[in-house]
């Protein structure tokens, strides 16, 4: 008991800390706001939606539902971290930085994950049928 | 008017897997994430703005010490995206608890929880649109992002201090709180471990090449590629950027000052010893290359101004601005026998924007400290 007051203790001064760092900073109600902006966006859009998807992989039945949540649970990841580089305002006079061709990359790997998904599904579909066989 | 609570909350969740044990299984991959994403992210910092004291201090070995743990921080923060949305999913029907608040304790905990979630969030956004030199906020990245990193570090720990013993119940299969959740969820919630497992290792290989040279065949969404620079290597700031041309090179001359001062044109430098050494780039921003570097040795150029064994440097870029055009360089760094004051690159005379004519190149240090375009050298 003893030792969980010391560390939420330690937590809550580490925070702190942090949270006067911040203060000190110009204009710290603008970071503020940007951090209140994240939690509104995750939780009241990112979230909802992605209940919504689960809605559906629930719909997908019991036997397909593990390989169709992985297959979203990738596509939706790899789409979050190409975001950027797929919305950044171009601009940058410095051919080095993002120097792949993004779009296709990104389409290239959806395209992956269907074909994978497919294939595993086949493949698994399959095999029970050659088992009811035998 | 009084205001009344309705008895029952204005929304529910069947659906399956939003329990202790799931967000345990998750949580504790998190937390590792975060907890290398911190400690690294700290030595960087420290590494790249360090404290008097400090300075002389920081080791130049192993010269691919930064070159790991910068790629570290990037990666295990990459690696970090698809455990935060999958833990903040298991644990989203908690936002909806009823009654809202049932104390002044409850009240302050989902308060940490809240800026325990917008700190996670918010670190992850501005780190990864760092990496791609893209900042749309009205702050100051470094500051700001090191701010909050410690209001995340303390906001875990506390939250981990507060939930200890339903992780301690939910801990391992045989816990006793596992135990307690229906049985026929066991197969589904190793397949959502699976699938997030499977998104972890997805966003860590197309963007890991980046900074693992072997891996670039696999980099699909990384901002930097080690197959795309010039001279065989990426660059972060363009001799544009910097406002040097050839023309403001035109009468260059390397001023060293110190107890012994003197001047050396580029001739004169390439008529010193030259030495070659494999060192790599490694950027702040993740990405890192090795190349082979060929100079002069910054020991012999402060030895010959007068600097001792003891001397450290100061150096000055010739670029007219930048928040780096100054750079203090430790003890241990000015003496290292693999710094140099580099004149050639992978075999080839410093492109521009590799910082011709004369460029520093220093073990285990950060990118933006590899001072390009040098006009001056201090004996500190």
């Amino acid at each position: 008991m003893g030792f969980r007051y010391v560390l939420g203790g330690f937590g809550a001064a580490c925070a702190a800390w942090g949270g006067w760092l911040l203060f000190s900073q110009p204009e710290p109600w603008r970071i503020a706001v940007w951090l209140g902006a994240a939690v509104v966006v995750h939780d009241g859009l990112v979230a909802p939606l992605v209940m919504a998807l689960a809605v559906l992989v629930a719909l997908a039945g019991l036997r397909l539902r593990g390989v169709v949540r992985a297959a979203l649970a990738v596509a939706g990841s790899l789409t979050v971290i190409a975001l950027p580089p797929l919305l950044r305002p171009a601009g940058v006079a410095n051919p080095t930085v993002l120097p792949l061709d993004y779009p296709r990359n990104w389409l290239l790997a959806m395209a992956a994950i269907a074909l994978l998904t497919v294939a595993h599904v086949g493949a698994r579909a399959a095999a029970r049928r050659v088992r009811r066989r035998h | 008017m009084r205001f009344t609570l309705p008895s029952r909350p204005p929304v529910t969740f069947k659906a399956r897997l939003h329990d202790a044990r799931t967000a345990t299984a998750i949580g504790r991959w998190l937390g590792l994430a975060m907890a290398v994403c911190f400690a690294t992210g700290v030595l960087s910092h420290y590494l790249q703005h360090p404290p008097g004291w400090l300075a002389d201090r920081l080791p130049s070995r192993p010269y691919w010490g930064y070159r790991l743990t910068q790629g570290l921080h990037v990666a295990s923060g990459i690696a970090a995206v698809p455990l935060l949305l999958a833990k903040l999913w298991a644990v989203y029907p908690r936002l909806f608890a009823w009654p809202p608040v049932r104390s002044a304790l409850h009240a302050l905990e989902r308060i940490s929880v809240a800026v325990l979630v917008a700190a996670g969030l918010f670190e992850l956004f501005t780190g990864l649109l760092n990496t791609f030199q893209w900042y749309p906020w009205p702050f100051n990245f470094v500051p700001v992002h090191y701010a909050v990193a410690w209001l995340l570090l303390g906001s875990l720990i506390l939250h981990v201090a507060v939930q200890w013993p339903k992780i301690r119940d939910h801990f391992t299969l045989r816990s006793p709180g596992t135990l307690a959740l229906p049985e026929a969820d066991g197969p589904d919630r190793r397949q959502l471990l699976l699938g997030v497992t499977a998104a972890v290792g997805a966003v860590t290989l197309t963007t890991v090449g980046q900074s693992v040279t072997a891996l670039a065949p696999l980099e699909l969404f990384g901002p930097r590629s080690p197959s795309h620079g010039v001279q065989g290597l990426p660059v972060n700031r363009t001799a544009t950027a910097a406002g040097v041309t050839e023309a403001s090179l035109a009468d260059w001359r390397l001023t060293v000052d110190g107890p012994r001062p003197y001047t050396l044109t580029l001739d004169g430098l390439r008529a010193m010893p030259q030495h070659e050494v494999t060192l790599p780039i490694a950027c702040v921003e993740g990405w890192s290359k090795s190349a082979h570097w060929t100079g002069v040795r910054v020991r012999d150029l402060l030895e010959r101004a007068g600097g001792g064994p003891g001397a450290r440097a100061r150096v000055v870029s010739v670029e007219a601005a930048g928040a780096y055009r100054v750079m203090e360089m430790g003890r241990l760094y000015a003496q290292d026998p693999l710094t140099l004051l580099a004149l050639r690159l992978n075999g080839e005379v410093l492109s521009l924007d590799h910082g011709y004519p004369a460029r520093i190149i220093a073990p285990n240090r950060p990118g933006v400290l590899q001072t390009k375009w040098v006009g001056r050298l201090e004996v500190v």
